[in-house]
């Protein structure tokens, strides 16, 4: 099973990513977590910590590094590259720009390369992507079985979701969060956005708020906040679903 | 005044950016504001109107026998400021790269081809010497890394008080002083007292060059898609980003007027 989230930079996609990562993992699942972000966060609200998800490798540097020789699958890069998070969970860096000539960055390491070449038959990989529809807009149906589109009550972020929408529908099922939902007008706003599909609503919670504000999982603060527990809720539907054939 | 606001997605960028392209304008300055974003932002913040489905500089982009894209025959930065930017309020000119839609970028290449090229002449054109720039960049390390404002000599790294935000903030502080020719001076957005701005200077490692604060005013224009400079003209964040535009004309007066 492979799960997508995408929306617009600050609409929560980290926190969501992570959150649902642990919880699939909680109830038993193998769980991979895929940072195809070049500014990876994941490591954050996946509770491996700030400083030390500043530092993880990438495999793109890995690769630019020459610690990988002819390593020949995706697999083998997710074996060598991966870092153990809580709960089971693996966590893989695709890519992390952080000087000012990084060079190409998708070759042998693009999100939708790695969303189509990793084994999911067996595990759920879920998978953090940059903030836009860029990586959306490149992937193919099969890259992904769930495209989750995190989306907040602004005129920019709903724009942003929107278009991500009407591209994920055509490639994989579409879920949609209403994420920091703090009235019925903005819930009525994003409604407007959604049209047929699955909607998930996450309301503001100050347990995510602090997490985010302290660099610690939402999941380890209190997994029973209103915010938190919406997005295991979601996890617990995700896992449900049926596997593709 | 050559000004690029860079950090995380979420963190305030285009609503410091278009403010101060505002503010800059109504101190009597010629502002261009550049866009280079391929999701929607700047020009919600800036109040400029929708973001034209087709980018005006597709028109100044063709590609050679080739294929590579050029600007088109007879296309200079300066041409290019006149025919291929829209006006917006307060008489400021807006370039943008153009917005990506459901085939992606594709049909907006010629546009993105045209921006890069434009901005790396931006910076020695004489017309422009008494011009503020301010460039609205998009979320992360991304287009700071391919060198997507040149011609910026300060950039405002924007950090909320929160983890994810402040590792941004210090990555793309890292990669403009690995570059260098630029100061970095850090804003701390939406803070609510001293010990925001605190935790802030405790995650990035460094002083902020100024704070900002939380805005409701601020929040509810967001929410509404208008420009918050025309919603909430005297709101506390609006009045802050002034007190901000005047202490970077102080600092860099010398070289711009």
């Amino acid at each position: 099973m492979k799960i997508v989230v995408a929306g617009k930079g600050g609409a929560g996609k980290t926190t969501v990513s992570g959150t649902i990562a642990r919880a699939l993992a909680r109830a038993g699942n193998p769980v991979l977590a895929l940072d195809a972000d070049a500014n990876p966060m994941l490591g954050v609200s996946l509770g491996v910590g700030f400083e030390k998800t500043d530092m993880l490798n990438s495999v793109r540097q890995a690769l630019d590094a020459g610690d990988v020789e002819h390593e020949p699958t995706v697999e083998g890069m997710v074996e060598n590259f991966g870092t153990d998070a809580p709960d089971g969970v693996r966590l893989v860096v695709a890519s992390r720009i952080d000087n000012d000539s990084p060079g190409c960055q998708c070759c042998g390491v693009s999100p939708d390369q790695i969303l189509r070449e990793l084994e999911h038959e067996y595990r759920v990989v879920i998978c953090d992507l940059e903030a836009g529809i860029g990586t959306v807009s490149r992937m193919a149906a099969g890259n992904a079985d769930v495209v989750v589109v995190v989306a907040n009550p602004t005129a920019k972020a709903l724009e942003v979701a929107r278009r991500a929408i009407e591209i994920a529908q055509d490639v994989a099922e579409v879920v949609v969060l209403a994420n920091r939902v703090r009235s019925d007008e903005d819930l009525k706003a994003i409604t407007d956005v959604v049209g047929d599909h699955e909607l998930i609503v996450i309301p503001e919670d100050p347990v995510i708020a602090a997490a985010d504000r302290d660099g610690v999982a939402p999941i380890d603060l209190d997994p029973e906040s209103p915010g938190v527990a919406a997005i295991i809720k979601l996890a617990d539907r995700l896992a449900g679903a049926p596997l593709p054939a | 005044m050559r000004i690029a606001v860079v950090g995380k997605g979420g963190a305030g960028k285009s609503v410091i950016a278009g403010t101060t392209a505002r503010l800059l304008a109504r101190r009597g300055y010629r502002v261009l504001a550049l866009d280079s974003d391929l999701l929607p932002g700047l020009s919600i913040s800036l109040g400029s109107g929708p973001d034209p489905v087709d980018p005006p500089l597709n028109q100044a982009a063709e590609k050679n026998e080739n294929g590579r894209w050029r600007l088109r025959k007879g296309v200079s930065v300066v041409s290019a400021v006149k025919r291929y930017t829209t006006e917006g309020p307060d008489g400021i000119r807006l370039m943008q790269i153009g917005k990506g839609g459901k085939d992606g970028i594709q049909p907006i290449m010629g546009a993105v081809n045209a921006y890069y090229k434009l901005i790396h002449r931006l910076g020695d054109a004489r017309t422009f010497a008494d011009w503020a720039m301010v460039a609205d960049m998009p979320a992360g390390p991304r287009q700071l890394a391919f060198d997507y404002a040149p011609f910026a000599r300060e950039y405002l790294v924007v950090v909320q008080p929160g983890a994810q935000s402040a590792l941004t903030g210090r990555r793309v502080a890292k990669i403009v002083r690995m570059r260098g020719g630029a100061e970095v001076r850090f804003v701390a957005n939406r803070v609510k007292d001293k010990e925001d701005v605190a935790h802030v200077e405790r995650l990035i490692g460094e002083p902020v060059f100024w704070s900002l604060p939380a805005d409701e005013g601020v929040a509810e224009a967001e929410r509404l898609g208008i420009a918050p400079i025309d919603h909430v003209p005297d709101s506390p964040t609006i009045a802050g980003i002034e007190e901000m535009v005047a202490a970077l004309a102080r600092l860099g007066g010398n070289s711009s007027r």
